[in-house]
């Protein structure tokens, strides 16, 4: 069995590679040593907290990404959006480079976090869709945004309108690191499992945004495919 | 400022120890109990003539050069380069005789934040680089600046210069891979003030091993010198080696034996001209340095962060890899810049595409 470990700021993910099917768990980040079960060590670790896991390699989870999603996705994908819990990160596969917000919430998990009314994510798609309209959302400051969102509630808005904005508000944001041109995105980490979101991003980006069945996981099976790919196992 | 009777006495200390005397106070008594004078510490900022300030026999202290390492957070700031240098000189942490400021080519929040200094009973002196590249307008500079220091004896000049053949050798030592990427650099960046005096600078430069330094990749850092102390040393730590330092460049590659010749190369000095002067210069430079990668270090509001677009523009026209850093306070390198840079390296390594 191969195991890759990606512990994030939110969230320790695990990819097993065994018998050439994968499988995965999603654990609390404080909980990350019991993806190892029972093992001394990982054959890979990434994430922002990579350095604490024992592993045979560490690599960033720009390179994992990119590994991943081409597992997952396929080799087209040109531009994959990892949408994280403190950072999101865009990186651009075609042209070789990748960019970063990570001093700001606002563009991250954490925004979404704080403003989404502490709705299950799942739920958040269906509001999402529901809306025939959306509010203007203009603050960049998701502490400012929050309430922006009030006043919108207050002004008579609904609910399900409000999330359309913030989610509309959130992909503008994102935008703004996607290369222009692209075609093929990704969109990838647990944001990617608010549909929401990802209607949003393909709105504001006029592109199609593939979502692979797992998000979260990307990175952990990207982990355990650069692996292989150093050990030359495929 | 041709010493008088006495002897002239340089003083050397470490920059944040040293407690001068106030504007003025240009006399005192040596140990012998003669009249001695000691040197005016100048505070410069961004690229003022150093060969101007030791020939004016001023001694020199680039303020840029304490911020890395100074672990003082200013409360009212844009940049944090200029607003740390400020505080140090406001609080006295540091102390200087007079305050040379660039007042053209460098940035308005250096101008407000040494004005503030100017205000609070530091003399101060602006100087001005004109955006034409105009010679004759930088003579009447060099000249000004020479007027606000005293009389410029030329024999310095001539030091001054040797010394910076010396640190330009070491560019080429460090782009041949002898000298390690952050030594280079200490030469490189230092050549703004020569340490304080020339003498400590020609000890560096003896001081200075060679050895025989491991790469994966050939980097150029463009923008302003990295506020983060480590940044060299991580580099190299990744397997990149920067050989081509955009703003310690201008540092050593501007000089002259007179006010002629200094005025002249100063003219040139890229930050302060049209970007379209400075992107032809470092397109000849990145090629000349054989650079693979480029790594654009801006400052939290800075202007220079617009002109990011047009460096990653001439990148990728050449062919290279390209990634930007913005910083604020000075330190270490924070794990999410950490991040970036282990990113780049693997990308430069293995590529994506």
């Amino acid at each position: 069995m191969i195991v890759g470990i990606d512990v994030g700021s939110r969230t320790a993910k695990a990819a097993y590679l065994e018998d050439g099917e994968y499988s995965f768990e999603v654990v609390g980040s404080a909980e990350w040593r019991s993806l190892l079960r029972g093992r001394r060590r990982a054959e890979a670790a990434t994430g922002y907290f990579r350095k604490h896991v024992p592993a045979e390699l560490r690599v960033t989870e720009i390179t994992t990404a990119v590994h991943g999603a081409r597992r997952l996705l396929g080799e087209e994908v040109e531009v994959i959006v990892d949408i994280g819990g403190q950072d999101t990160k865009v990186i651009d596969v075609r042209g070789n480079g990748f960019r970063m917000n990570d001093k700001c919430s606002a563009g991250t998990g954490a925004f979404l976090e704080l403003i989404e009314f502490g709705v299950e994510v799942e739920e958040l798609g269906e509001l999402h869709r529901r809306a025939s309209r959306a509010p203007e959302i203009n603050s960049t400051c998701s502490v400012f945004a929050q309430s922006e969102v009030v006043s919108r509630l207050v002004e008579g808005y609904s609910v399900e309108e409000v999330v359309r904005g913030v989610h509309l508000a959130f992909a503008r944001r994102i935008a703004q690191m996607v290369p222009e041109g692209a075609e093929r995105v990704a969109a990838i980490g647990g944001a990617a499992k608010n549909r929401g979101v990802v209607e949003a991003l393909e709105e504001v980006l006029g592109a199609e945004v593939l979502v692979p069945e797992e998000p979260q996981v990307v990175n952990a099976v990207g982990a355990v495919e650069y692996y292989l790919r150093r050990k030359g196992g495929c | 400022m041709q010493p008088q009777d006495g002897v002239t006495v340089a003083e050397h200390p470490e920059a944040l120890e040293l407690r001068a005397e106030s504007v003025g106070e240009r006399w005192h008594s040596g140990a012998a109990g003669v009249s001695v004078r000691r040197m005016e510490r100048i505070g410069i900022t961004a690229l003022v003539p150093p060969e101007v300030v030791y020939a004016c026999g001023c001694s020199a202290l680039d303020l840029n050069n304490l911020v890395p390492e100074s672990r003082l957070v200013p409360g009212d700031k844009l940049c944090a380069w200029s607003a740390v240098w400020r505080e140090l000189v406001l609080r006295r942490e540091v102390e200087i005789d007079g305050l040379v400021v660039v007042a053209g080519g460098d940035c308005y929040t250096s101008l407000v934040d040494a004005q503030r200094i100017e205000l609070a009973g530091v003399r101060a002196h602006h100087f001005i680089y004109p955006f034409s590249g105009d010679r004759r307008f930088m003579r009447e500079q060099v000249e000004a600046l020479a007027e606000f220091l005293g009389e410029p004896e030329e024999g310095v000049m001539d030091e001054v210069a040797e010394l910076k053949a010396m640190a330009m050798q070491v560019h080429r030592m460090r782009a041949r891979g002898e000298v390690g990427s952050e030594q280079g650099f200490r030469i490189e960046v230092s050549a703004s003030d020569l340490m304080g005096s020339p003498e400590r600078y020609r000890e560096a430069l003896a001081a200075l091993e060679e050895a025989e330094v491991s790469w994966e990749h050939r980097i150029a850092l463009l923008g302003v010198p990295p506020i983060y102390s480590d940044f060299h040393a991580l580099l190299q730590e990744m397997g990149m080696q920067v050989v081509f330092d955009e703003m310690p460049y201008e540092f050593i590659r501007h000089t002259g034996r007179s006010m002629a010749e200094v005025a002249r190369s100063y003219a040139g000095y890229t930050f302060a001209l049209h970007i379209r002067r400075r992107l032809e210069f470092l397109r000849k430079q990145l090629r000349r340095h054989r650079v693979e990668a480029a790594v654009h270090f801006h400052q939290y509001a800075c202007h220079h962060r617009l002109e990011d677009p047009l460096l990653r523009g001439l990148c990728e026209e050449l062919g290279i890899p390209y990634l930007s850093v913005e910083a604020d306070l000075p330190g270490r390198t924070p794990e999410q810049v950490r991040l970036r840079l282990e990113a780049f390296a693997e990308r430069l390594s293995e590529g994506w595409a």
